[in-house]
């Protein structure tokens, strides 16, 4: 085809690079090419290597968050605040050295070291999509519900260019006086910000909305990214070097870059704070990758730390106030609360240093440019973590919650098997969450110290203990690891009614492999006290059960019990169906390690 | 459906004498009338009836243990108890355990505090109230742990009843949380600060869950419950002046052991009549 169609498509554009040198601040508005066909890349590779070789613009580094009295910024080394009294209708957009705006029918721009007021235009009755700036001029995004307009900005305010179109452009990018404008879902075009001519498109196969300048280098994408280097010519064939995060059910379902075809608004929602905060950068062997290996997902207060690769958890922290905005760094994060303070956290998420805004903030924009964060003070495991994370968490955070918890049971540490029986104790944890607790717990492995200690806990009114410990789990655990110390405890447990017939049930089953003779008298009084009067089909199960366990440790006596019982019309009737296999099936070894008890002492 | 219930009433209340009189078991409610000769109980045909799987004999044959009064066939219903059986025969051999009243029968009945079934339970708190003991004490101190409210409050009483000095401080745990009967036996069981700290509750709590204790305090007699704290309740009383707080006082005085202290008697008098009743007790 048609690299020579493409050509011909963009040789206005090539001409104007010839001949419109100076274009005027009115210049006329320039429309995209409709007919444009793929060029496999030729026109992009061409733009590419014109800004090859130019120095980066390097990022501004600077936290700005808007308050109610207008926005307030710090610079990220702390040598600058600012604060602009007014009230933006859109959030704050750092672009290059610039910090830009809308406000009433203004787009403003300030200096965003200093604050000051370096230009203002009008909006032209639209609203600020997105802006960018390569040291010197700047490209904006303007739209509404019918059209879009670029248009190219000088240092000093003037309009250079504008392109309008019915198609929506998404959030541009500028580097060595190109825009980069991505629109329709798939398309980079790259603008000159001089007079708006189209020298170069690049064609995408995943989508496109947002373009975007880390450390210098570009980036187009929306789920993923890909850069803009020698391979991007090969967008259209899927070639080109790109990076995505792993697929993942994360809490509230945050997006990483998210739609670049939506106007930010200065009004803070739910999503504001259900944010992925992820920065590219090159491997070190050229890959495309995501710094140091880790991106943040924000729910609220809460910020995981997840693997880039395989989106595992990696740590998490709660944060004592909600997490409006942020920024990824090469290695490392800062996070704004709205409080108005920053955290800059490294990239195993341990506290590297804070700062302060200043007022309360309803959102932030962050620029952390390629610079790494450097590290903090190492905490504890990632069990330790998750279980302080859930600690701070409030009762509406479910979703966090349930998230946490399902790490949780991935994670060896015995310290989890505490976590999760604190948590199937809790009454603030939903029920659906508790059962979840306690389907975890029954397949831990370790941490039988911790499960010996709850359960040797009952419910206690007078103490305040209004929820009995997770018997079930706990039984199924113990019993699957042989451990014969709980078999006194699981005892007891038999006969607290403020357990329920579910749990009861368990700790039988459980007795059946663990009771020793010690054990007989509550086996006994739990079997002589239901096998009359259980009434439904757990309790008949544990009679049964402890039916089990009397006849493999209650010696001759025992069997008495349950034979007696087998022949008593009075036994339930479930229960008295279940006896003779129980009574005929061969006897079990009893457990080894059995405290010495004389059996005939209690039996009747 | 309704007319069917009633006719069916009716049937049964024209019926009950002529039941009754064909069978002592079937007025098993009753209880064994003093003075009055009971016929002898067959120890050994009673364990027969009651080992007999067969409910309705066994019924029978604890309603003859009731009616007899016979201690000894307390061993027969504990064994029973030990073996376990239906509800209706449970309940019913619960409640004969506490009508006979023996001591060895705490430990049967103690396990059956904490079955499932909550009438069972509070039977079981019910008699254990009647047979007494350290075991009795130590399982109705265990109901008050427990999450049945009702249960709490028959073992509140049943501690009062049985003197259990030991568990006024549970009591105390309890009495604010849905447990009004504890007032009744802090008031009955209280010693000398515990009883001031329990006057101290007055305007803390509602009076309703109080009042029961107050009573019970006025009237004791014994050392442990200082005058000091019995006038100072008397007098807060006074203040009250509602008509609850001075039909307390006028009941405390119209039913004033004989052998109390007269000092208290005034006091309750004078502060009927209006008058501030002080303390020089500390």
């Amino acid at each position: 085809m048609s690299l020579r169609r493409s050509f011909w498509l963009l040789a206005p554009g090539a001409l104007c690079l010839a001949g419109c040198g100076a274009a005027s601040v009115n210049a006329d508005r320039k429309g995209l090419d409709p007919d444009w066909q793929n060029d496999s890349g030729a026109s992009i590779a061409q733009v590419e290597q014109r800004l090859h070789a130019l120095p980066a613009v390097a990022n501004a580094r600077v936290a700005v968050g808007v308050s109610e009295t207008g926005l307030a910024a710090v610079t990220l080394d702390n040598a600058s605040h600012w604060t602009y009294a007014g009230r933006p209708t859109s959030a704050p957009i750092i672009a290059g050295p610039l910090v830009i705006f809308s406000e009433a029918d203004r787009i403003l721009a300030l200096d965003a070291k200093s604050g000051q007021k370096t230009w203002s235009i009008g909006n032209r009755g639209m609203s600020l999509r997105g802006a960018a700036n390569d040291g010197t001029s700047s490209a904006l995004i303007l739209a509404d519900t019918h059209k879009s307009l670029f248009l190219g900005i000088s240092a000093s305010g003037a309009v250079q260019s504008s392109v309008e179109s019915d198609a929506s452009f998404g959030v541009p990018a500028a580097r060595g006086g190109v825009a980069f404008v991505p629109w329709s879902n798939q398309y980079v075009s790259a603008l000159e910000l001089k007079n708006g001519d189209e020298i170069g498109r690049l064609l995408a196969r995943v989508q496109v909305s947002q373009a975007l300048n880390f450390g210098g280098q570009l980036y187009f994408g929306e789920q993923g990214l890909l850069r803009f280097d020698e391979k991007a010519r090969f967008a259209s064939t899927n070639q080109a070097n790109h990076v995505g995060l792993p697929k993942l059910d994360l809490p509230g379902k945050p997006a990483w870059l998210g739609s670049g075809l939506v106007n930010p608004s200065s009004q803070a929602n739910a999503r504001t704070k259900i944010r992925i905060f992820a920065a590219p950068v090159a491997g070190p062997n050229g890959e495309l990758t995501l710094g140091a290996g880790t991106f943040v997902a924000t729910y609220f207060r809460v910020a995981f730390g997840l693997d880039a690769k395989t989106g595992a958890l990696r740590w998490v922290r709660s944060l004592p106030v909600d997490i409006v905005g942020g920024a990824a760094a090469s290695s490392g994060f800062v996070l704004c609360g709205s409080n108005g303070k920053l955290w800059s956290l490294d990239s195993a998420g341990n506290d590297a240093g804070g700062l302060e805004l200043g007022p309360k903030i309803q959102m932030c924009a962050v620029d952390a440019g390629a610079q790494p964060v450097s590290n903090g003070k190492a905490r504890g495991s990632i069990a330790e973590q998750i279980t302080q994370a859930l600690d701070g968490l409030e009762p509406d955070m479910a979703e966090a919650e349930r998230y946490l918890v399902s790490e949780l049971g991935k994670q060896d540490d015995p310290l989890v098997t505490k976590t999760l029986i604190d948590l199937s104790s809790s009454p603030r944890i939903p029920p659906d969450l508790r059962l979840e607790t306690r389907r975890l717990l029954a397949l831990r492995k370790n941490g039988a110290e911790y499960m010996l200690t709850a359960l040797a806990r009952h419910y206690d009114f007078v103490s305040g203990v209004l929820l009995p410990p997770p018997v079930a789990p706990l039984a199924d655990a113990l019993a699957a690891s042989g451990d014969t110390r709980a078999a006194p405890l699981l005892a007891k447990h038999l006969n607290d009614p403020a357990n329920s017939a579910d749990d009861v049930a368990h700790a039988a089953r459980a007795l059946v492999k663990l009771a020793t003779v010690a054990e007989y008298e509550d086996l006994r009084t739990f079997f002589a006290l239901y096998r009359a009067t259980a009434d439904d089909e757990a309790l008949v199960a544990a009679v049964v059960s402890c039916a089990e366990a009397l006849l493999r440790i209650g010696g001759s006596e025992g069997r008495a019990v349950v034979e007696r019982a087998s022949q008593d019309p009075l036994t339930q009737n479930d229960v008295r169906r279940a006896l003779p296999a129980v009574l005929a099936a061969p006897a079990a070894p009893a457990a080894s390690a059995a405290p010495a008890a004389p059996v005939s002492a209690s039996s009747r | 459906m309704l007319q069917k219930l009633a006719v069916i009433g009716l049937c049964v209340a024209s019926f009950a004498p002529a039941l009754v009189s064909l069978s002592p078991a079937l007025a098993s409610a009753a209880p064994a009338a003093k003075g009055k000769a009971q016929p002898a109980l067959n120890l050994d045909a009673t364990k027969k009836a009651l080992e007999s799987g067969d409910e309705a004999r066994a019924l029978a044959a604890l309603d003859e243990i009731e009616l007899s009064g016979d201690r000894r066939a307390a061993a027969l219903v504990e064994a029973l108890l030990a073996r376990g059986a239906s509800s209706k025969l449970l309940l019913r051999a619960i409640g004969v355990a506490g009508a006979l009243g023996a001591p060895s029968s705490s430990s049967a009945l103690a396990p059956y505090v904490k079955h499932r079934a909550a009438e069972v339970r509070r039977a079981a708190a019910q008699s254990l109230a009647r047979t007494k003991g350290s075991v009795a004490v130590s399982a109705l101190r265990g109901a008050l742990r427990g999450s049945d409210q009702a249960l709490r409050g028959t073992a509140a009483d049943g501690l009062s009843a049985l003197g259990a000095k030991e568990a006024v401080p549970d009591l105390f745990v309890v009495l604010p949380k849905d447990t009004p009967e504890a007032a009744g036996a802090i008031g009955t069981l209280c010693t000398a600060d515990e009883c001031k700290r329990f006057v101290a509750l007055l305007g803390k709590l509602p009076f309703d869950v109080m009042e029961s204790g107050f009573l019970p305090l006025l009237l004791r007699t014994d050392p442990g419950a200082a005058d000091g704290s019995k006038l100072q309740l008397i007098e807060q009383l006074r203040r009250m002046a509602t008509q609850k707080a001075n039909a307390l006082l006028a009941t405390a005085l119209a039913s004033y052991p004989a052998n109390g202290n007269p000092k208290i008697k005034s006091a309750i008098d004078a502060a009927l009549h209006g008058h501030t009743v002080t303390s020089t007790e500390p």
